[in-house]
């Protein structure tokens, strides 16, 4: 593994009973990269992301994030890595139904032993930074899709996140707002230098990352 | 474990809320109030004999003479021996003895019932001193008598008047109020032991069916361990022969007729049932809820939550409503049984442990003694349920807590 390479996908397979889903993927991505997987729908990007995020174990191949090769790992580690070094950015937003906007942004530091104005501060400081300043309170139902989306990302990076993975993250939102979030997802990028995976099937998307790797039946084609 | 998130999905999903906590608490009610009614019978059921100052009373059964003349037995209460008594007296359990004799008194102008008291025996008919409404109490060693507040104004007997009882004479030196009195052997006369084991020594009517010494007495009351009621009962009987009558609490209970007295299983069934119902409730909704929660609990698990901490969260969730849902049910239970205490119980007194001649005044007439149902919910009993609700809570949480394992972050993605 190169010194620059902060997640490695080696021979990746990943089969749900007869169908087979991902096939022999290889893949690196570099520390600070900006890197979109793109495909129709169907093609396994979803799953591949699953597979490299620790959130789904291949069937064969391995896995080797920041050092670490995840693939062997059990459940619980698996639950400790990803609130040390991932960020998620969900289509469906998933916020918790019950929870204000800053409780969401909140949820990863719950569990950690933190006293609660510093996780308060740590969510606010985060929810100003996506223009949710005014939000902190709402509960999502009275939130839009992009607010949503904003308060979702400002999850990701609640716990300092070293990669943040997104499956299409404007897959429910309107052009407009879309673009928007994709300028926020760019900038986190560019003046953070933060580390990316963003699974997209909109070609326009995925042109604005770094690198562009593209799928098809479960392969990598490009 | 976050309390701040388990409040918020309580309070938000209040309705699920609701229906977890009432199910439960109406459980948890019930089991209360169906013990609570069990004890408040049993209770009730040694009143009879508790205003007696005992807990058993034993009588023998047996023949009266042909013709009712002079003093007699009744045919529930034939003599018990001195010997017999000194061997029930040494029996395990038990704590006191008080003794009496009732005898029937035919005399040419009126009949009596005649009771002989201990006067200074706590246990047994003595306790009548409270029930003293004019003149005093029997003294020490001397023959003088107490007349039943009624029968003295029936036949037109004062204080200080002497009364003529199987030819012996007796100044009257009280009377005595009968309806508040016990209804163990009612009586209209009641005289000191000793005189009343003379008049029945003395009568040869008496003597012809049931031989009597003067030492010898027919009516025993007992002090006894309440463990060893049964046994003591038992072992009574094996000295009195089949003939004996005795009256314990648990024969009490058996005329109550109810079926909360007839069976505390019966009770115990019916409360485990409406408590397993509960739980089903409980759980079903609790279940309802985790599955409804799968995409949260995979976003939970996907931003970093361990099975752990996800099961604290579930388990606080459900150990937060079913202690709610104890004290509900705890809420509930003194309301209904503050509410059945107003309730009035009648216990029959058999004729035999009260017996009056058919042919008097009063004579056919059922004897019960009524009494509030003393029902209320025992501190012991509120505990045990609550701690009941919380292991119930913890249970629910730890077996749904398997089916949380299964839920995989992955969820969240695929359901995209």
């Amino acid at each position: 593994m190169n010194n620059a390479d902060i997640l490695v996908g080696t021979n990746l397979f990943k089969r749900f009973d007869n169908l087979e889903v991902v096939k022999n993927v290889s893949l690196r991505i570099k520390k600070g990269e900006f890197v979109s997987l793109v495909g129709k729908s169907g093609c396994g990007k979803t799953t591949l992301l699953s597979l490299l995020s620790g959130l789904e174990q291949p069937t064969g191949g391995k896995v080797v994030l920041n050092d670490k090769e995840i693939t062997s790992a059990s459940e619980e580690e698996l639950a400790l890595f990803r609130r040390a070094h991932i960020g998620f950015i969900f289509q469906s937003f998933n916020l918790i139904p019950t929870l204000s906007a800053w409780e969401n942004v909140a949820l990863p530091l719950f569990p950690i032993k933190m006293a609660s104005d510093q996780r308060h501060k740590r969510a606010v400081e985060l929810l100003e930074q996506m223009e949710m300043g005014h939000r902190i309170e709402h509960l999502p139902a009275a939130l839009s899709g992009g607010e949503k989306q904003r308060v979702a990302i400002a999850r990701a990076l609640a716990n300092h996140p070293e990669i943040v993975f997104a499956d299409e993250p404007t897959g429910n939102l309107d052009s407009a707002t879309g673009a928007a979030i994709m300028i926020i997802l760019n900038e986190l990028h560019k003046k953070q230098g933060m580390t990316m995976l963003m699974v997209t099937h909109a070609e326009e998307l995925a042109e604005t990352a770094d690198r562009v790797i593209r799928m098809k039946d479960g392969e990598v084609i490009a | 474990m976050n309390l701040h998130y388990v409040m918020k999905e309580l309070y938000y999903q209040r309705r699920r809320t609701i229906v977890s906590v009432l199910g439960l608490s109406i459980g948890v009610a019930l089991f209360l109030i169906l013990n609570a009614l069990s004890l408040a019978y049993r209770e009730a059921a040694r009143a009879p004999l508790t205003e007696i100052g005992a807990d058993i009373t034993v009588q023998r059964a047996g023949n009266v003479p042909e013709e009712l003349a002079g003093a007699v037995f009744p045919c529930s209460a034939l003599t018990i021996r001195r010997e017999e008594v000194n061997k029930i007296e040494k029996i395990p359990g038990i704590r006191g003895v008080g003794q009496a004799v009732l005898i029937w008194v035919f005399d040419p102008q009126r009949a009596w019932i005649v009771l002989g008291v201990e006067r200074d025996n706590p246990i047994g008919p003595a306790i009548l001193r409270s029930f003293v409404t004019e003149g005093r109490f029997l003294d020490d060693g001397k023959s003088e008598a107490l007349i039943e507040r009624g029968y003295a104004r029936q036949f037109g007997i004062k204080l200080g008047d002497n009364v003529s009882v199987a030819g012996r004479q007796f100044p009257v030196v009280g009377l005595v109020d009968a309806s508040r009195a016990p209804k163990i052997a009612v009586a209209n006369l009641y005289l000191p032991l000793k005189e009343a084991q003379d008049i029945a020594a003395s009568s040869k009517p008496l003597q012809s069916v049931s031989p009597f010494a003067p030492g010898d007495v027919n009516l025993l009351f007992l002090k006894v361990d309440q463990q060893q009621i049964t046994a003591a009962a038992a072992a009574m009987k094996s000295i009195l022969g089949e003939k004996a009558t005795i009256a314990t609490p648990e024969s009490f209970l058996k005329l109550l007729g109810s079926l909360f007295a007839l069976s505390d299983k019966f009770t115990m069934a019916a409360s485990l049932i409406a408590m397993l119902i509960a739980i089903l409730i409980a759980f079903k909704t609790m279940a309802g809820n985790i599955s409804e929660r799968t995409r949260e609990i995979g976003v939970l698990k996907a931003v970093g939550w361990t099975h752990r901490n996800v099961t604290m969260q579930l388990l606080t969730e459900s150990i937060i409503q079913c202690f709610a849902a104890g004290i509900l049910g705890i809420l509930i239970a003194v309301i209904v049984t503050f509410g059945l205490s107003f309730m009035t119980v009648n216990i029959p007194i058999p004729w035999e442990m009260s017996p009056t001649p058919h042919f008097l005044p009063g004579g056919g007439e059922q004897l019960y003694k009524t009494l509030r149902l003393p029902v209320h919910i025992p501190l012991k009993l509120a505990v045990f349920a609550l701690l009941l609700s919380v292991l119930i809570g913890g249970l629910t949480g730890a077996l749904l807590s398997s089916h949380i394992s299964k839920i995989k972050p992955s969820e969240v993605l695929r359901h995209e």
